[in-house]
């Protein structure tokens, strides 16, 4: 299964824009696209969940890989402008003390 | 829409948009909060996930039966399968707490699924598993 995601520039960060559902049936291809990116030497990464209703752990997985590669070589990954019940997720699994969430996509870019 | 929604699936994870589509039709149709339709929707992924990934080997023709009714005040989610026993309520250590680059990646699903419900119970009977996940509509918490 695909997923549409929207990649924007913005200051020195790329940002993501994942749209409608990111669960286990698509996880695979954002997983892709997400390593494609890091692989081709991004070091600043926005993922900005405003067009996204749902995550699952499957899709929050990815996130995590992503976190871990970019830390690994000194970048960032960020996270902007969820919608409380899926902040509540994040929070429920630890998510939120290892990957910064920040309000509002300017946040996330100045602080990228 | 009838007080109760049934669907029958094939074990395949593609499955799991077309059954969240009809438990957001449901929602609507019983005035639901979007946040509980979440965590129902989100339960199903978590639960759709285990059985696909660990529960068919060897299964002839896999299939998940899911329920969801409202009662009593709470949405009472049934996810019964075909597949190997397996019972998602035992107790695993899950480890939300390690700093990133020791934080284990995977098992998080099933942590999700027990925390954000307010009653889970199975069973394995007549060669199925068979899963209840009770969310009180009445909590204030998604």
């Amino acid at each position: 299964m695909d997923i549409e995601v929207a990649e924007e520039r913005d200051a020195d960060a790329l940002v993501l824009l994942p749209v409608g559902r990111l669960d286990s049936a698509n996880a695979r291809a954002f997983e892709a696209i997400v390593m494609e990116r890091i692989g081709a030497g991004e070091q600043r990464m926005v993922v900005d969940f405003s067009r996204l209703n749902f995550i699952s752990s499957s899709g929050m997985r990815v996130l995590l890989l992503a976190a871990k590669q970019l830390h690994a070589s000194k970048g960032t990954l960020v996270l902007c402008s969820m919608q409380d019940h899926i902040h509540e997720v994040f929070r429920i699994s630890g998510f939120d003390q290892i990957i910064p969430i920040r309000d509002s996509r300017e946040a996330a870019v100045a602080g990228s | 829409m009838a007080d109760e929604l049934q669907v029958s699936i094939p074990g395949r994870l593609s499955e799991v948009d077309a059954v969240a589509r009809r438990v957001e039709e449901f929602g609507d149709a019983h005035g639901l909060p979007g946040p509980k339709v979440y965590v129902i929707n989100l339960a199903l992924d978590e639960l759709i996930t285990n059985v696909v990934s660990y529960g068919f080997g060897g299964v002839a023709e896999p299939e998940i039966r899911i329920t969801l009714r409202v009662e009593g005040g709470a949405l009472v989610l049934i996810v019964e399968d075909n597949g190997q026993p397996f019972d998602p309520t035992r107790e695993v250590a899950t480890d939300i707490t390690s700093p990133l680059a020791e934080r284990p990646v995977g098992g998080l699903g099933l942590h999700l699924v027990k925390s954000f419900a307010d009653r889970l119970s199975y069973e394995f009977a007549d060669g199925r598993n068979r899963v209840v996940v009770e969310h009180d509509l009445a909590s204030a918490s998604v």
